[in-house]
């Protein structure tokens, strides 16, 4: 039998009492298997970051248990998490959140240090990561001065240095632009594929889910069917298929948030569907450059 | 160096203005509280220059009377045959003193006056840079930065002691910020005086080997009405006189200095720690322990003091050599006691300034690094 890397059984979250009480997660239970890559996706205010917290071991459950390795992490006392935390977790996060004031190479050292590395064993073992991951030509730069997709690669490493078990990744692609976004998560797969590790990614990202062995809906704090997604071709809003007006055409089936959009399209004569199409595509293009303007967290 | 140290060194560094200010702050408030020891450390000295100088090893006076400044001391002239006889003493003479004024014109300047017998083997001038060092009937001696603050030269006159005296020398390192050392003949003062066959101190030479603690102890069982005292008891009753005096002062200057370092480096600290505190909290969620971050912040104090500290040092060290090039009778003595304090007293400063940071890093929940655009 395969051990887990991560087992999540029936964890419930509940945050306040009696009237003022919110259930933010509710009986979800999860297990993710060495290099799986897991994607959990859903609504603002679905409950994701509550869940991911709770699996990086940063909030405790109501009910329920996490188990990493077969340790049940939920159980532990606060005193023993930062070291759980530092080892066998890796954390990659939307704002990268380097430290500005050191290089690179010292921001990925410092965790090594941290979980207990010689400094300059913490810099070599560093600086061997951040090449590989591409970076060996920024070793002595500050945060400041990289991309967006390097700044992410730099979180990448830092959450490798001390070969973690389980990679927790929080919209990894939310500031970076389509194609280094991917680039990422490409990046990731291959770290999870590789050297065995498990991810899980928590995201709004629609693109991301070809790198997933499994995506997750999560809405109202639960695990949902999943639904398959579908871009309305009129105003460019991602909609369930199985919820949303459709209207065939020319032999293809479009999907509309309302009638008022599948109105607008069927009134469009002379574009045609093939101009819709290729409105389409500009706007799955637009949805796909990172929503700036959402970033609310659960 | 360890990776709190690391972390700690390039917080401060960069932010350089916040770092100027925190220095500034420290250096300036610390270098007010050096510089005002240093100049009444500076003045016990130069208070005492004249004992350490005198070349006695014991010095006699009027019971109970331990100190030069701002005393009387009289004792019979027949104290010095008597002292001389005791177990120990190689030689002793007999010197009159007084504080009093010296004038020359309009200028005035308070001035121990010390009425030295002919041929005394003590307390003589020890460095006369013009004129003579011999003294006659009518003739003094002055320190040539009051001669030369009263336009006075050898040959002229000034009044002493209620008369006139014609000054034969000029003497160095026998003035302080607040008085100077001038020297009349025994007869002179004595004349001045009344003509009582009186002494003021009797200052003694031990013999070679002998101890002058020993030798005053034993000059205080064998003659009665005196108090004796070793060179260096005295200067030690002589400077703790100074400093009695001016710690009121001292002690309200402290506390500004240290109420002004606090605040600057408390504030400092605490504004670099708010603007990281997303980065702590990355830190936390990462795994670092909390005993980590507040070393962090703690090492940020402890550094921005210790530079406060040492520009401090150098700074005053900078007032000390400028004011040894003006005409100023002052001397800045910065004691090892004196920077042992402050050094404490900056430790205490960055211990107190790191409180308040520690108390919200603690109180920083590690989960806040996921909510995306959260006032942190």
């Amino acid at each position: 039998m395969t051990t887990l890397t991560l087992d999540v059984r029936d964890i419930t979250k509940q945050f306040g009492d009696g009237d003022n009480a919110v259930t933010a997660v509710r009986g979800v239970s999860l297990a993710v298997a060495p290099g799986e890559v897991v994607l959990i996706m859903g609504p603002s205010g679905s409950g994701k970051t509550t869940l991911l917290s709770m699996m990086g071991a940063l909030l405790r459950p109501s009910s329920g248990s996490i188990h990493l390795d077969g340790t049940e992490i939920s159980a532990l006392s606060e005193g023993r998490l930062p070291a759980i935390r530092l080892r066998q977790f890796g954390f990659i996060f939307q704002d990268f959140n380097l430290l500005s004031a050191l290089s690179v190479r010292e921001n990925v050292a410092l965790v090594a240090e941290l979980a207990g590395l010689k400094a300059r064993v913490a810099r070599d073992k560093a600086s061997t990561l951040l090449t590989d991951l591409g970076l060996g030509e920024r070793l002595d730069f500050l945060p400041e001065k990289l991309s967006g997709g390097e700044k992410q690669r730099v979180a990448i490493a830092r959450a490798l240095i001390n070969d973690p078990s389980l990679i927790l990744a929080d919209e990894p692609t939310a500031n970076l632009d389509s194609k280094i976004g991917h680039e990422i998560m490409r990046l990731l797969r291959r770290v999870a594929k590789e050297q065995g590790r498990s991810v899980v990614i928590v995201s709004h990202d629609q693109r991301i889910r070809d790198i997933a062995d499994r995506v997750l809906w999560l809405e109202d704090g639960a695990f949902k069917d999943m639904v398959t997604m579908a871009t309305d071709p009129v105003c460019g809003m991602a909609v369930e298929r199985e919820r949303a007006v459709s209207q065939d055409r020319d032999g293809e089936t479009y999907f509309f948030c309302s009638n008022g959009c599948r109105a607008e399209f069927l009134a469009a004569d002379g574009q045609g569907p093939r101009g819709w199409i290729r409105a389409a595509s500009v706007l799955i293009s637009r949805s796909s450059t990172p929503d700036r303007g959402g970033r609310g967290g659960d | 160096m360890s990776a709190t140290w690391v972390l700690a060194r390039r917080n401060l560094a960069g932010n350089r203005v916040r770092l100027l200010v925190s220095v500034g702050g420290v250096a300036l408030a610390l270098s007010l509280t050096i510089a005002l020891e240093a100049i009444f450390a500076g003045v016990a000295n130069q208070l005492t220059t004249y004992v350490d100088r005198a070349g006695a090893d014991v010095w006699v006076a009027q019971a109970g009377v331990r100190n030069l400044h701002m005393v009387a001391s009289w004792l019979p002239d027949s104290v010095t045959d008597q002292v001389r006889s005791v177990d120990g003493v190689a030689d002793a003479s007999p010197i009159l003193y007084s504080t009093d004024t010296i004038a020359a014109g309009d200028e005035r300047a308070v001035a121990y006056v010390i009425g030295l017998p002919p041929d005394a083997a003590m307390g003589r001038p020890w460095n006369v840079v013009d004129g003579s060092d011999q003294l006659g009937p009518g003739e003094v001696i002055v320190d040539r930065g009051f001669a030369s603050q009263a336009g006075v030269s050898i040959g002229d006159e000034v009044t002493v002691l209620g008369g006139e005296a014609r000054v034969v020398g000029l003497s160095d390192g026998t003035a302080s910020l607040v008085n100077s050392v001038a020297f009349v003949s025994f007869e002179d003062f004595a004349a001045m005086r009344g003509g009582a066959p009186v002494v003021s101190f009797v200052l003694v030479k031990v013999a070679s080997g002998a101890s002058p603690e020993e030798v005053a102890a034993e000059i205080e069982r064998v003659v009665p009405g005196v108090t004796a005292q070793s060179r260096a008891a005295f200067a030690v009753q002589e400077r703790r006189l100074v400093m009695d005096m001016s710690a009121d002062v001292i002690a309200i200057m402290n506390a500004v200095g240290f109420a002004v370092g606090l605040a600057v480096v408390a504030l400092t600290v605490y504004v670099a720690t708010l603007a990281r505190r997303r980065e702590y909290g990355a830190l936390k969620a990462l795994g670092a322990r909390n005993r980590f971050l507040y070393g962090v912040v703690l090492s940020q104090a402890v550094l921005s003091v210790a530079l406060g500290f040492l520009v401090g040092l150098a700074f005053t060290e900078l007032i000390s050599l400028a004011v040894a090039q003006t005409d100023l009778n002052l001397d800045l003595a910065i004691s090892a006691a004196s920077l042992a304090k402050v050094g404490l007293f900056a430790a205490v400063i960055a211990g107190l300034a790191a409180i308040l940071p520690i108390r919200q890093i603690a109180g920083l929940d590690p989960a806040v690094v996921f909510r995306k655009g959260a006032a942190l």
